[in-house]
């Protein structure tokens, strides 16, 4: 990769978020605009060949919300032998993150994983795309008070299993929890995205 | 977006580890954290759609920014998909931004230059060819070719334009390749079309029987409830009958392997077990049920494909009372023998069939789609089904239906309930009689005696009289009859032959590759729409986004093409007319058990299915306690059956064979169909990075033994080729389908590679729907 301007914009822009992520203080204002500010400082070098841990996340998805592709080939083996509960290291092979629908019910989401995830067996698109994926908005919950639980920035649906991100070898530094030991998460965080439009139809 | 920069990992093990959080993140982190950024992103506007692609009709909410969708997410306030989408569904955002969107009208000229025109010039074209072809050959001279993808405003626009304003009946949709044969099944045994039953059904059901329905691929979200269902009840069983291996059998409690076109033998053989063993619920069938035969002589009926009927396919069937000592004798052919002769379904699995059917103590849902209704006798099988479940009275109770499924969004919604077939008028009624006509006159204030009481012709005919030059004026909307036909050969044309041909699309296909106009359409949310999904669910959606560049949606063409023509009355709506058309449309459904929510209700629902009466839905067709047309102490009651005395008709049908078998020139069946990832002919997935890469081509699937004879491995090129034409692929073997010996697979998705080349366009008798799925084909190593 020659310069970081030349990346595609989303990707870009997922990273301007893991920015605001991680600058724990958060108290940057705004100001012009984003794209162009991820893009100069991102020109400003950086190893090549080397992708970011946000980066990479955002290659492998359409959008925010949507599922990824899987990135290697079929292995000849059940998804879920190597994408279980805790994820599994294997040498020289590397490290396979666990599944975040292990706890997922209702629509039976664990039964046929290559309904939503999909492999690549090309790497050329048929006709090029104007479409612009809405990027991670890696915003931190928000707290009451210094010490309060933070609570859940993003949906829960599909996300059941918090561990398989927030803990383990394959959670991102600055999501990792401190007390994995606790297991009952929604105990203390909550789920604080907005409810759906329209008021569900009973049936 | 610069996709082609991107690089894959190849393997767990290659490029970079997924836990490298390196100090590069951190650096990374740092230097953007010191620059000037906003701080959090601009919130998404979220509102409600149905998806677009198949009939399930899941529920999404569409996130907007900047005047483009740029996510969706799964409604889970919806009660089809309680948020749940499949790998189209999550990508579905992007379908609306390849790069080759039609974005102005254009105009071919003879020499195959095209020419940016106005829409005002556009429309004058269409207008002045319509006008003169009806002027100087008469209104069977004039054809719309339309679509299950219609939503329901611009179906209802195109029947209003084309048999209240040009007094013609050839309009028919793609929906005729596709559902025509499910709905004369419900047509013909109880006079009223679509399923008595729902989604809810798939939670309720004790036993789930798949003729010939790839369900985890095509219907994915509602295999999901089924799985789910049988997650938590151990003693649900799933039940796959079909003529290859697919991601569904492998979820299957039972596999039940068909040669192609037995299945009339086995559901017969099915019939035979249950009335011979006594499992026939005779106090349901002495009240619900009469019985009719029709035409059986296979010499009468033909296939709709070769002689005389190459070029015209008209049949007509009777319907000849019978009797339930008539249906037993009729049946006693129909041994576990000799079924399993025909069929090659084991003698066990027949019988272990008809003791799940017979079962009192359990719910059976029977689920069938393209396999069961694309068959030269779809209308028979669908008929099959539906007497299994006669028979056994489980049928209009909760667990206990036939089901058939949908392939496009509103096939129901718009082919099928706004009737936009060449015999079909709104809710239920037919050109044929005239209290229908005089209704939709009334309706539409036309003179008595406006609309043309003769059918028009149906989809096949319809492109066989392009052909020959006695269609003059087409016009084809939302779909690409020139991947999807069969025997693609037959219809080859070269813009120029003194016939016009408009079509309106979002994307070039090679359908707009032989019209004389193109249009360019406005699609999903960007424009104001309702579709109809497979469980009568109506589920309207508002606009979005701002459609690209000069795309109009289709109901509007239509409007301004009907005003050009002298036709603005049929239109005489003000301002927004998206509401007081449905409105309209609705007050063909009042008060006969098809009843529409009001547009008011649409917009503040996640659907509704009808009928709906004071508000309220309708689960259960026909059951007393759900449908409001039953009285509490019916049970069931087919009120809509007027023809059979308020009774369902359990109909006799033979088996007979397909159009086409094996022989020694052509020793293999060629079966065609979909996958997971692409949505009919591609047009709109392919243009979707992930999805397009995760299957590129098409391909043909063939059975180990059979390519190990032939030494051909996975990869290899391979020649396939029927009486009709000829077509270079790669095989696939021990892929997600694997077809038993003797038999081929291959989908119909890509445009380069059309497997309808090869199709045999042989018809069902009464719905006059194509058979793909079964032709005799042979295969070389190339």
């Amino acid at each position: 990769m020659a310069a970081m301007n030349s990346l595609p914009t989303c990707m870009l822009r997922a990273m301007w978020v893991l920015t605001v992520l991680c600058s724990v203080s958060c108290s940057v204002s705004c100001a012009g605009p984003r794209d162009t500010a991820v893009s100069q400082e991102g020109s400003s070098g950086k190893a090549a060949g080397v992708k970011t841990a946000a980066l990479e996340r955002a290659e492998r998805r359409l959008f925010d919300g949507a599922p990824p592709i899987i990135p290697h080939e079929a292995l000849g083996a059940s998804c879920v032998s190597c994408h279980n509960e805790r994820g599994m290291a294997v040498e020289d092979l590397g490290f396979s993150p666990p599944s975040p629908h292990e706890l997922t019910g209702g629509m039976s989401a664990m039964a046929r994983c290559e309904q939503c995830h999909v492999y690549q067996r090309s790497h050329e698109p048929w006709v090029e795309t104007t479409f612009v994926g809405q990027p991670q908005d890696l915003r931190r919950g928000t707290r009451l008070y210094p010490g309060a639980p933070p609570t859940m920035p993003h949906a829960k649906l599909m996300r059941e299993n918090c561990l398989a991100c927030h803990s383990g070898a394959a959670a991102r530094e600055e999501i990792r929890t401190t007390h994995p030991e606790r297991q009952r998460c929604e105990q203390c965080h909550l789920q604080q995205i907005e409810a759906p439009m329209l008021k569900s139809f009973p049936i | 977006m610069k996709i082609d920069r991107r690089r894959f990992l190849t393997g767990v093990g290659a490029g970079t580890s997924v836990a490298a959080f390196s100090c590069s993140d951190r650096e990374e982190a740092e230097r953007l954290a010191a620059s000037d950024v906003a701080q959090g992103l601009p919130d998404l506007t979220w509102s409600k759609a149905p998806c677009r692609f198949c009939g399930t009709g899941c529920g999404v909410e569409v996130g907007v920014a900047d005047g483009k969708v740029q996510a969706v997410r799964g409604d889970e306030a919806s009660p089809v998909n309680r948020g749940l989408l499949c790998v189209k569904g999550y990508h579905l955002p992007a379908f609306l931004y390849g790069k080759d969107r039609l974005t102005q009208p254009q105009r071919r000229f003879p020499d195959g230059r095209l020419e940016t025109i106005s829409w005002d010039e556009a429309l004058d074209l269409v207008a002045q060819h319509f006008s003169r072809t009806l002027e100087e050959s008469g209104p069977e001279s004039v054809a719309v070719y339309g679509s299950g993808q219609w939503g329901v405003h611009d179906g209802y626009a195109a029947l209003k334009w084309v048999k209240g304003g040009m007094r013609s009946n050839n309009i028919d949709p793609n929906a005729r390749l596709c559902m025509a044969s499910a709905v004369m099944g419900f047509v013909t045994q109880f006079q009223s079309d679509e399923p008595m039953g729902c989604y809810q059904d798939f939670e309720a059901g004790d036993d789930f029987v798949l003729w010939g329905n790839n369900m985890a691929e095509m219907h994915p979200v509602l295999f999901s409830r089924i799985l789910e269902h049988r997650r938590q009840d151990p003693n649900v069983r799933i039940v796959d009958i079909a003529t290859r291996r697919t991601p569904t059998s492998q979820y299957a409690d039972l596999y039940v392997e068909f040669k192609p076109g037995s299945d009339l033998a086995l559901a017969n053989g099915i019939l035979h077990l249950l009335v011979e063993n006594d499992r026939v619920d005779q106090a349901f069938v002495r009240e619900n049920v009469v019985f009719r035969r029709g035409i059986e002589d296979l010499d009468q009926i033909g296939f709709g494909a070769f002689g005389d009927q190459a070029e015209r396919y008209v049949f007509k069937d009777r319907a000849e009372e019978a009797s339930f000592d008539d249906f037993r004798a009729f049946l006693k052919d129909y041994t576990p023998a000799r079924v399993a002769e025909i069929s090659e379904v084991p003698e066990a699995q027949i019988r272990a069939l008809a003791e799940l059917y017979g079962n009192r103590g359990r719910g059976v849902v029977s689920l069938w789609c393209m396999g069961v209704n694309q068959h030269t006798r779809g209308t028979w099988m669908n008929n099959l089904i539906n007497n299994l479940h006669l028979l056994t009275g489980k049928i209009g109770r909760p667990g206990a239906n036939p089901f058939s499924l949908t392939g496009q969004p509103s096939a129901c919604g718009t082919a099928r309930e706004v009737g936009t077939l060449s015999n079909r008028l709104p809710a239920d009624m037919v050109v044929m009689k005239e209290d229908h006509r005089r209704k939709a006159e009334e309706i539409w204030g036309l003179e008595a005696g406006t609309i043309n009481p003769k059918p028009g012709y149906h989809a096949v005919d319809m492109f066989r009289a392009f052909s020959r030059g006695d269609v003059k004026a087409m016009w084809i909307q939302v779909t690409n009859p020139w991947v999807s036909l069969p025997n693609l050969h037959r219809w080859e044309r070269k813009p120029g032959d003194g016939r016009f041909l408009v079509v309106s699309d979002i994307y070039p296909t090679p359908t707009t590759e032989v019209a004389d106009l193109i249009l360019p359409s406005a699609a999903w949310v960007e424009r104001e729409g309702v579709f109809g999904n497979s469980e009568r669910r109506t589920q309207q959606w508002n606009q979005a986004v701002d459609p690209p560049g000069q795309a109009k949606e289709d109901a509007w063409q239509i409007i301004e093409v009907a005003k050009r023509m002298g036709m603005g009355h049929l239109f005489p709506w003000e301002g927004d007319w998206h509401e007081p058309m449905f409105e309209e449309y609705r007050s063909f459904t009042l008060g006969n058990g098809k009843d529409l929510a009001s547009y008011a209700q649409l917009k503040e629902t996640r659907g509704m299915m009808w009928p709906v009466v004071d508000g309220k839905e309708t689960a259960y067709r026909y059951s007393a306690g759900h449908d409001p047309y039953v009285k509490k102490a019916e049970g069931v009651h087919f009120y809509k059956a007027k023809g059979y005395g308020e009774r369902a008709a359990v109909w006799l049908r033979p088996y007979h064979p397909p159009a086409e078998v094996p022989d020694d020139a052509y020793p293999f069946w060629l079966t065609t169909g979909r996958v997971l990832e692409h949505w009919h002919t591609g047009s709109m997935t392919r243009r979707i990075r992930q999805l397009h890469q995760a299957v590129p081509s098409a391909y043909v699937e063939l059975n180990r033994a059979d390519a190990a004879a032939a030494s051909i491995k996975s990869g290899d090129r391979v020649r396939l080729t029927t009486r009709r034409g000829s077509l270079e692929l790669l095989a696939e073997v021990d892929g997600r389908g694997a077809p038993p010996r003797g038999s081929l697979f291959v989908p119909f998705f890509d445009e380069s590679l059309k497997i309808n080349e090869l199709t045999l366009d042989a018809m069902d008798n009464i719905s006059k729907e194509p058979d793909y799925k079964k032709c005799a084909a042979r295969i070389e190593k190339v």
